[in-house]
Formats: structure tokens, sequence, C-alpha cells
């Protein structure tokens, strides 16, 4: 029987070359794309995958919070995040959402198969920096990193990192309302709450939270300043697959 | 030329499905490409614009002053019409953002390989909308 892998990237080209890289390898499947995080939920609910391969910059729900709602869901859910980035927080977030393995993007011509196949064998796949990290962390702290340090994001329910993220990306509260199936007012009183919780004042204070918090990611031009203006789905700086 | 093999995969997976076109060469850097745009003489370079070494604006120059005839298309991140606008200084016929580019780069290649001009951001360029943007000059 195959193993069955569902992909969630916003770029097509990118699962393209996910998708050739991984059917070349005997015995698994492609049994399924997503476009966002809130697609990957869905079908990862609806294809039952043995793994679902997430990026973490994508439209509409991040990678991270599906990962969080997939486990939620069902905790035997095996996800592997792709990120353009190994920065601590970045691990941090990944190990704290659940995954199982974390593989960057720049590398995964090289590393993805393997992170496949270490979860396909019940373990579990990190980069060289990762292993690294977990390391200093359960030597310096005498506990697993995710208790070293907690994340920020916490502060905020799953539902009210949804509606952040909507709202940062610039959808209005119906906008928002529709995806998330909700009524405007709910939306609304989301929006309240967030604010309050976070002594936010503007949307533009959202927006910027979002960032500094990488629910949202920014396109940054790549040899000039200031950075573009559009804030868009992932970058972290560099014109990358993301 | 994209840095990132995993979309260097994908560029391929769609380009080869094309009958009679043909990846005669793929680079990992900026200095890379130059050199084998030089060596390779392509009818078209596919370039991405952050690359490590030498960012595609510069291949792009420098590639089109040491080969005239060479047409080069950008597929990049950046869905910014002053960058869009900055390729084509360059001497790029084409602009494809990478988010549309398994939907667009056919089409695009068709268009640049008659030394014509295809650009396709996801918003119109307030300065060329009407004439360049979301398809053929």
């Amino acid at each position: 029987m195959k193993l069955r892998i569902l992909l969630a990237d916003d770029h097509e080209i990118v699962r393209r070359g996910l998708c050739a890289l991984l059917q070349r390898h005997e015995g698994w499947e492609v049994c399924g794309e997503a476009v966002d995080g809130r697609e990957a939920v869905e079908k990862a609910k609806q294809l039952k995958p043995d793994v679902v391969i997430v990026d973490i910059g994508m439209p509409n729900l991040n990678g991270l919070d599906a990962t969080r709602q997939l486990l939620q869901h069902d905790p035997n859910f095996k996800v592997i995040v792709l990120t353009v980035t190994d920065a601590d927080q970045a691990i941090r977030e990944a190990l704290d959402a659940g995954a199982r393995g974390f593989v960057l993007k720049s590398d995964a011509a090289r590393d993805l198969v393997s992170a496949v196949e270490a979860l396909q064998s019940k373990r579990m796949f990190f980069t060289p920096r990762v292993n690294d990290l977990l390391l200093a962390g359960f030597l310096e702290k005498g506990h697993a990193i995710s208790q070293s340090q907690p994340p920020s994001l916490p502060t905020l329910t799953a539902r009210e990192r949804e509606v952040t993220q909507l709202l940062a990306e610039g959808r209005s509260s119906k906008e928002a309302a529709s995806l998330l199936n909700l009524s405007t007012k709910t939306v609304e009183t989301h929006r309240s709450n967030i604010m309050r919780k976070l002594s936010l004042h503007s949307i533009r204070d959202l927006v910027v939270y979002a960032i500094k918090n990488k629910i949202i990611q920014i396109e940054i031009s790549p040899d000039r300043n200031p950075p573009a203006a559009k804030v868009a789905e992932q970058g972290q700086g560099t014109d990358s697959p993301a | 030329m994209d840095d990132h093999p995993i979309v260097r995969e994908g560029l391929r997976t769609v380009l080869q499905g094309r009958l009679g076109w043909e990846v005669v060469g793929e680079a990992s850097n900026g200095i890379e490409a130059l050199e084998k745009a030089g060596s390779l003489l392509p009818d078209v370079m596919v370039l991405d614009i952050t690359m490590p070494k030498m960012n595609g604006l510069e291949v792009c120059r420098l590639a089109r002053q040491k080969t005239p005839g060479l047409e080069v298309l950008f597929v990049t991140q950046h869905d910014s019409p002053q960058m869009m606008r900055e390729a084509l200084s360059a001497g790029a016929k084409g602009y494809v953002v990478k988010s549309n580019a398994a939907r667009d780069l056919l089409r695009a290649i068709e268009v640049v390989i008659q030394h014509q001009v295809f650009t396709a951001l996801t918003r119109p360029d307030p300065v060329t909308s009407g004439g360049l943007d979301g398809g053929r000059d």
C-alpha cells in the first residue's frame, strides 16, 4: 500500500517541484494538494493522508496554525513543516505547533525525501540546526526547548489567530466572516478582543503584530530599500519559493 | 536559473511538457547563470531576481550585452510594478510572478521568443495598466 502525502503550498510551481520529487520515490503518492492552510486542513480531514507537508507562509491560514488545527482534530497526523528560515523562533513555533519534521525550502530537494522516510518509520526529522538547538536547550535547561521560552503567540486563541491573519492580509470583517463561516458580528467581537488583549489601536498595529509574530510574512526587495510595500504571504527577505 | 532546486524542478516540469522546447541548463546563482548563458546560448533565459553572488537584474544586463539575441524572462516573488519596470529596463522581455508561474510561464515564453513583451502582475500596474500588464505589449 502506498504512502499517501498531502502537499500544501500556495505556489503551484513549488508544488509541481515537490510533487516531481516525491513521486520519483516508489511507493509514495501525492494524494492531494492545497493552496492554503485552510484547504490543507479540509483536505487532510477528508483524505486522511499518512504525511502532510505544509509551507509555513500561506495565505488565509498559515502553515503553523494549519498544523495546530490538524493535530487538534487528530493527534496522529504527521506533519512536516517547510520553511524559508531556520531561525530560533521559527523552530520553536514549528515544534510548539506539533510538527514532526522541519525542512528548509532551500534544502527541500535534498532533505524532504529523508524527512518523509523518517516519519514513515515513526521518527522525527529536523535540520542539523534544529537538532543543535534542541540539544542546547536540553543541556542548558534540562528540558525541552519548547518549554525554555514560551512563544508569544498563544496569548491569542486559535480562532483569534485566524482572524488576525485574515485582517492583517487586508480582508474586511465581512470577508473574514465569510471565509470562517462566522457572522460579521462574531468576527468583529474577535477583532475587539484581539485589539484589547494585545493593546493594539489600529489595523496598522495589527499588521505589525502579525508580521512580528510571523502570522504573515512580508516580501522584501532584494537589493534596495525600502522594502516592497506589499504585504505578502511569504518571502522572509529573499526571493524564495516560500 | 533559481537558487532553490525545488523551484527549478517545478519550472522544469512545466517547460518539459512543451513539445519542441528543451531545458539546456540550470544555474543556482547569478554568476553561474551568466556563465551558462554565455556557453549554452539559449534562446530564452528564465531568471529569478534574488540569487546569490549576483542578482538577476545584473545578470540580465550583462547577459544581454554579451548575447544581444538572448531574451530574458523573470520569474520572481516580487509582485511589484516598480520591480517589473526595473526588470524591463535591464533588458528583460518578460516578467511573471512566481505564484502564477505555472499558469503564465508557457504563454510568457511564447511571447518573449517572438521578441515581444509579456508581463503579468497579480494586480494592475498603475503606470502601465492597459498597456503592458497582463499580457502582450
